[in-house]
């Protein structure tokens, strides 16, 4: 059980993600739909795991998760992106990032990401 | 090859990518129907089933261009509903989408789009980024003729989702087409099987490798691989391992290996040596189609790099 933020552009995706969390066992505390409001949050909330989107408008992921490693080096931050951006995806992973999870993906995969990051 | 075929070539991956997709969300209830190439004196968003729901995702580099998926409004009810694992709509006499409803076929749309530029760039060998989608309504069929930036070159792919009819219009530009062109041409001299090895045991020679579906594909040169193994690990010991590591494979040195073709395992085979020096594969098995699932598409389509 953890304390989650989850950041998405899409309010469906938030949904999705939410709703696994929440059935897997875990709060989700806040959620964000940019890299901006992410950071805010964070900040503001400072949750014990982050999940990421990487397209957003605004501020995207990658640039939401640099300066959410600077707040706080220790961040679990796990990315989820859409097929295809795997350089973003490495680059996240260099960043700090602790998992990735490819979406279209299953409850299953989110939650084994959250406890591995746990770990 | 002509003009239109890298723009079948385009149009053919693209719904490949996204019927993939699509029927993760809603299993068995995905048809992807007639391809055409629209000629220049017609508009490629006419003739649209209204009231229409229409997403458009533009790519951002490696290629200019964009593509518009159009569902009828009940077909995207039903595609979110779908997606949200319910049987029924919330509302289904709700004159429009909900918020979450759009978000969900906008979601979809981003995923789609994704995949299909991910099979692009495998074609052109060059990364392919897309930009986040936009969703407009037309509650008229006129209101979507001028709404899209024309291009000299349009694809347009009829598609049922959940019964209903749906639409993929891609608006491809010129430099996109000589570039296609080109990565196909570099494509078909790459793969060209040499004429002596016609006769050698070697079964899993791209050239001749049967490609399903019609006639038109047969030519269509597609990228075969074999596959002796794969793991699971955390990304960050991916990015940390030193020279020498040892990575374990999931194969046993006497299971036969992989063979994939275009992201779908396809065969299973024998690895042996021919010539002295060179790998080859011996086919054992050809899977049927009901073997070769969605989950082992995206998982090779996850490995990205040297192709």
């Amino acid at each position: 059980m953890a304390r989650i933020l989850v950041v998405d552009d899409a309010a469906f995706m938030r949904k999705m993600v939410s709703d696994a969390l929440t059935r897997g066992g875990h709060e989700v505390v806040g959620e964000a739909g940019n890299g901006l409001e992410a950071v805010a949050r964070f900040q503001e909330l400072k949750p014990e795991v982050t999940t990421l989107d990487i397209t957003m408008p605004e501020k995207d992921g990658i640039a939401a998760l640099r300066e959410i490693i600077e707040l706080d080096p220790t961040a679990r931050v796990i990315m989820c992106s859409a097929l295809g951006q795997e350089s973003k995806v490495l680059e996240s992973i260099k960043l700090g990032a602790k998992d990735f999870v490819v979406k279209p993906f299953q409850p299953a995969r989110v939650l084994e990401a959250i406890g591995k990051a746990l770990g | 090859m002509t003009e239109a075929d890298p723009l079948i070539r385009l149009g053919e991956s693209t719904c490949e990518a996204i019927s993939g997709v699509l029927e993760m969300f809603a299993p068995g209830k995905i048809h992807a129907g007639e391809l055409t190439v629209v000629t220049a004196d017609r508009n490629p968003m006419e003739s649209l089933a209204v009231p229409a729901v229409a997403t458009s995702v533009s790519y951002i580099n490696g290629v200019t261009g964009a593509n518009v998926f159009v569902m009828t409004l009940e077909g995207a009810r039903k595609l979110a509903t779908a997606m949200m694992g319910m049987e029924e709509p919330e509302d289904p006499n709700a004159p429009e989408l909900s918020e979450l409803e759009l978000s969900a076929v906008s979601e979809a749309m981003n995923q789609m789009m994704a995949s299909a530029a991910m099979a692009i760039s495998s074609v052109l060998g060059t990364e392919v980024e897309i930009g986040t989608p936009e969703t407009k309504i037309f509650a008229d069929a006129s209101e979507a003729l001028d709404v899209y930036p024309r291009t000299p070159h349009a694809v347009r792919a009829a598609f049922s989702v959940c019964g209903e009819p749906c639409r993929l219009v891609q608006l491809v530009p010129n430099a996109f087409v000589v570039r296609m062109t080109r990565a196909l041409d570099e494509l078909g001299s790459e793969l060209a099987p040499p004429a002596e090895a016609a006769a050698g045991p070697v079964a899993a020679r791209p050239g001749s490798v049967p490609v399903a579906g019609r006639p038109s594909r047969a030519g269509i040169p597609v990228r075969v691989w074999a596959e002796l193994g794969r793991t699971r690990m955390p990304s960050a010991q991916v990015v940390g391992m030193p020279p020498g590591a040892v990575v374990e494979l999931n194969q046993t040195a006497d299971e036969p290996i992989d063979l994939y073709v275009n992201g779908t395992r396809f065969a299973t085979g024998r690895l042996m040596v021919v010539d002295g020096n060179d790998w080859a594969v011996r086919i054992e098995t050809v899977l049927s189609s009901s073997d070769t699932t969605n989950e082992s598409q995206l998982e090779v389509a996850r490995w990205p790099e040297s192709w």
